[in-house]
């Protein structure tokens, strides 16, 4: 049982991962609490479906089609609302604030068009084929999940660091002013890692929503919460930490959901969050932030 | 001469505004979820009542012709709005009685307001314990856990062979968790063997965790209480991790929806639910019902919808003993009202529960419907 | 007539009622935002209050005033025993650590079987009224109201400003955290006590993340400048649903949208005319 259950962490684990790339992004990198980036995961879900169903996409072509949709209105919102806040210099509260209020109004639209029951993809949407191994089973989606988090994460990590386009956005994270002494486009920038960030976040909302077949419009909140728990636990705009502390803490909700008590399986991921900041506030992998204004 | 024909004039003036007082429309309130994540729930609330009103008056109204009219009121799943709305329908449109709220949470904060204005309060859809226990002007004609879930417990152990099981439930939702407390009692007094009991969340979507455990302890069955998004997943995942058909899945009053099989597959045949009333009910009532519904909403009504349809009936009948709307004694009319409905034969307990649990039936689910266990097709 | 006034007041008291405990948790939000701490707890600590008061009244059978003071010293113990490695954080990170810590909170609460657990605790006697709600709100309006005009108000700017300077020129900013934080979580309590006694019914699933950024809100849309700024913002919210509730689907869409531009256009604040003094 205990290969199993592992095997089970492992893949919860692949779910935060994969949700929590695109968070760090945005909020490493903006340096803003984004609320809305939950709604960017539950518009990727809902965009594949659309496509799967109306145009009949197959999800090797609606998985990136929903990511883009994402993506498009995550610079949508972006450009709407943050970048004017971002140039009146307003208090960091106002960023905030507004995604509250974005967060609102996109997540009742959502609920508006396609009510709020849950649906999934189509039974043979994806290959639904069944692994047993030594008495271990996976099944095709779960292992879909761990190998898009592991190669969205080399992905990134690689544009991250060995682009001249990471190096810029490293740039305009550390100090915008500067970055934009240097040459850099800021706006440009900002526009481009909003866009990622909405993709993976939409990506993600893609394979979770296939995963387990529970799409509706308020599924990007409820990961929310352990969204935090991971960047934290990984470090504030950590490609690596994320993908880690994803694992990390998959596996061990399920083993204490396993071993010790189920009720404890929600309990445990708000407890490390708290001991870390308690503790280790930059996270496992994160640097000392400069003290943003 | 002249002055005959004024009489006469204004006596029928007299008549016919006589006339139009009684054909004064009688107000009833709802409090809904007719927004926001469960109004699922809500809404085939809203449109039973709808139906029910429309054939109501078309046959000729109450009290001698007066139709019945209903205003909604949003609660949008918040307690607060819940309670903002029963004072509004009570205070500004001063209506007869209220029909809802749709969840156990807001008739705990709303009944009590209702009860101390001492007007007739009727949830049509809330099941947990202590609903009626608010006070004597509250009234319930949902059928609650604690009718339905020891008939399909009992189902279980007799005719399935069940003897020891693993219990899942969601732990923060009040309706799963007063579900489970029934199911609780009804295994300890069944005397089936509980191996181990497992809880998550609501909104949680990966139960690989619990089922592996549960798995591995080889129960006769899985009884679980969980509204119809968790618990399909359960189901799904449990057959994902080669949980085997044999073993089949126990489900409380979330389970029963159509949902069930929408979501889960094929892997939910077999599943198991116990409800007051389901679709395919052959009797001339319900096949009207259902057919009416469809024809007005293009959809198939569900459980909730049959509860309001039929609590609209029985308001009807009571309205009509009572020979007003009157609050005492519409009170009174209700407490002695009887109903033959979709459902089947209805009236109140002294508590003001449903008096009659014998139209509860156990469901097998089978090819992506539910059919009554025990038959074959 | 005084029938009908007397209806009329009866079917929007839960309202009238709402703005004043809303007024009351502004204030408790607007207390640690004006030394610059973006402190997500009041939630929470309102939870706790409702619970620990309710508690009090229903299961205990003690008077009123002591389920307030039951309300009131609770989060306080709470916000004293946390206080000390939460408040090393700043900024962003402070925001999250308070959330989880709610969400910890909310999840004790739901498997105390004690208090109900995910059934909540129902037959709460209804206590306190319109009087003594808004007694309270404006006694503590006044309170800060004096209190930021006098050093102490004084010393909360500076470390608004700048944490580090204040902490040179003299200003305690430890010790300011700490009691700005304890009283946010009294006034949270309270709030929580008075709320749940004029409701009847409490639940867990009431006082979390979602609960925590209306609070916030309060005193994003009115402004920090001043006490009034987030009981303004908290009136506005709360009547906001009802005035809206012609829209039915499209009205927390448009709630949302208000939201948005009234941040857009305002960043400060509806209030924030007051904020500066000329230095």
């Amino acid at each position: 049982m205990l290969v199993q259950q592992l095997v089970n962490g492992f893949v919860l684990g692949a779910t935060y991962a994969l949700f929590a790339l695109g968070f760090t992004m945005m909020f490493g990198v903006l340096g803003v609490i984004n609320l809305t980036y939950g709604v960017y995961f539950a518009l990727g879900a809902f965009a594949a479906l659309w496509a799967s169903k109306a145009i009949g996409l197959s999800v090797w072509l609606a998985l990136p089609f929903g990511a883009a949709v994402a993506g498009c209105i995550a610079v949508l919102v972006d450009t709407l609302l943050l970048t004017r806040l971002r140039r009146a210099k307003a208090p960091e509260l106002s960023s905030l604030m507004v995604t509250i209020g974005a967060t609102l109004f996109l997540y009742t639209g959502l609920s508006v068009i396609y009510g709020t029951e849950v649906r999934r993809f189509a039974a043979d949407f994806a290959p639904s084929a069944a692994f047993e191994i030594a008495g271990v089973r996976v099944v095709a989606t779960q292992a879909l999940i761990v190998v898009a988090a592991l190669l969205m994460a080399a992905a990134l990590i690689w544009i991250v660091r060995g682009t001249k386009v990471g190096l810029a956005v490293r740039g305009v994270a550390e100090n915008p002013d500067a970055a934009a002494l240097m040459g850099v486009n800021g706006a440009l920038i900002t526009h481009l890692v909003s866009f990622m960030s909405g993709a993976l976040g939409g990506a993600a909302g893609v394979l979770i929503g296939l995963n387990f077949n529970a799409i509706q419009p308020f599924m990007g909140e409820n990961m929310m919460l352990r969204g935090f728990a991971v960047i934290i636990i990984g470090g504030l705009g950590d490609l690596r930490g994320a993908l880690i502390a994803g694992f990390l803490l998959g596996i061990i909700e399920v083993l204490t959901a396993g071993y010790f008590a189920s009720a404890a399986k929600d309990l445990i991921a708000f407890a490390l969050l708290v001991l870390t900041l308690w503790i280790r506030p930059v996270g496992l992998f994160g640097r000392a932030a400069a003290k943003r204004a | 001469m002249r002055i005959a024909l004024v009489g006469v004039f204004a006596a029928a003036l007299i008549g016919v505004a006589a006339a139009q007082e009684t054909k004064q429309p009688i107000k009833l309130g709802a409090i809904e979820v007719l927004t926001g994540p469960n109004n699922r729930y809500g809404i085939p609330c809203q449109r039973a009542f709808d139906l029910a009103i429309e054939e109501i008056n078309k046959a000729g109204g109450v009290l001698g012709g007066r139709p019945l009219a209903i205003a909604y009121e949003d609660s949008a799943g918040n307690k607060d709005q819940a309670m903002n709305a029963a004072r509004k329908l009570i205070g500004r449109d001063k209506v007869a009685l209220i029909l809802g709220p749709t969840l156990s949470n807001e008739m705990f904060a709303v009944g009590p307001v209702v009860n101390e204005r001492k007007i007739p309060i009727i949830g049509t859809s809330t099941t947990a314990n202590g609903i009626t226990a608010i006070g004597p002007w509250v009234f319930r004609t949902a059928m609650p856990e604690s009718d339905v879930i020891p008939v399909t417990l009992k189902t279980a152990k007799e005719k399935l062979g069940v003897k020891k099981v693993v219990v899942m439930y969601a732990n923060d939702d009040a309706f799963t968790k007063s579900a489970y407390d029934v199911m609780k009692e009804t295994l300890a007094k069944l005397g089936v063997e509980t191996l181990t009991t497992e809880t998550f969340s609501d909104k949680d979507t990966d139960f690989t965790a619990q089922l592996t455990k549960a798995k591995n302890l080889n129960p006769d069955a899985i009884v679980v209480s969980a509204h119809v998004d968790s618990g399909s997943g359960i189901i799904l995942q449990g057959r994902q991790l080669g949980i085997a058909k044999s073993v089949r899945f126990i489900g409380g009053n979330g389970f029963n929806s159509p949902k069930l099989a929408e979501i889960a597959g094929e892997a939910a045949d077999g599943t198991l639910v116990g409800s007051p009333w389901f679709l395919t009910k052959n009797d001339e009532v319900n096949q009207k019902f259902v057919k009416a519904y469809k024809n007005k909403y293009g959809e198939d009504p569900d459980q909730f919808a049959a509860q309001a349809y039929d609590t609209m009936y029985l308001i009807a009948r009571a309205i009509s003993a009572a020979g007003s709307t009157e609050p005492e004694k519409l009170k009174d009319a209700l407490q002695k009202a009887k109903n033959v409905g979709v459902m089947g034969p209805f009236s109140f307990t002294e508590g003001r529960d449903p008096a009659d649990a014998s139209g509860v039936v156990i469901l097998e689910m089978q090819g992506g419907k539910f059919r009554i266990f025990g038959e074959t097709s | 007539m005084l029938d009908e006034l007397s209806d009329l007041y009866w079917t929007y008291q839960n309202i009238i009622h709402g703005i004043a405990v809303n007024g009351i948790l502004g204030l408790s939000v607007y207390v640690v935002l004006s030394i610059g701490q973006l402190a997500l707890g009041q939630a929470a600590f309102m939870g706790i209050g409702a619970y620990f008061g309710a508690i009090a009244t229903t299961k205990l059978g003690l008077p009123f005033p002591i389920a307030i003071l039951a309300s009131v010293l609770t989060p306080a113990a709470v916000a004293l025993a946390i206080g000390a490695p939460t408040l090393r954080l700043t900024g962003v990170y402070l925001a999250i650590s308070m959330l989880g810590l709610g969400e910890i909170s909310r999840l004790l609460l739901l498997n105390w079987e004690y208090a109900g657990g995910a059934l909540g605790l129902s037959g709460i006697p209804e206590r306190g009224d319109v009087f003594l709600l808004y007694g309270v709100l404006i006694v503590l309006i006044i309170a800060l109201i004096f209190i930021s005009r006098s050093r102490i108000g004084r010393a909360m700017e500076a470390m608004r400003e700048d944490e580090t300077a204040a902490g040179v020129m003299g200003v305690n900013v430890p010790r300011y955290k700490l009691a700005t934080l304890v009283v946010s979580a009294m006034l949270a309590g309270l709030a929580g006590c008075l709320s749940a006694h004029l409701s009847s019914f409490i639940g867990p699933n009431e006082y979390g993340f979602e609960e925590a950024t209306t609070i916030l809100s309060f005193a994003l849309l009115g402004g920090i400048g001043t006490p009034l700024g987030p009981v303004a913002g908290a009136a506005i919210l709360t009547l906001l649903p009802e005035v809206l509730r012609f829209l039915a689907d499209y009205r927390l869409m448009i709630n949302g949208a208000i939201i948005v531009i009234a941040v857009l256009f305002m960043p400060r604040g509806l209030l924030s005319w007051r904020m500066r003094r000329t230095v």
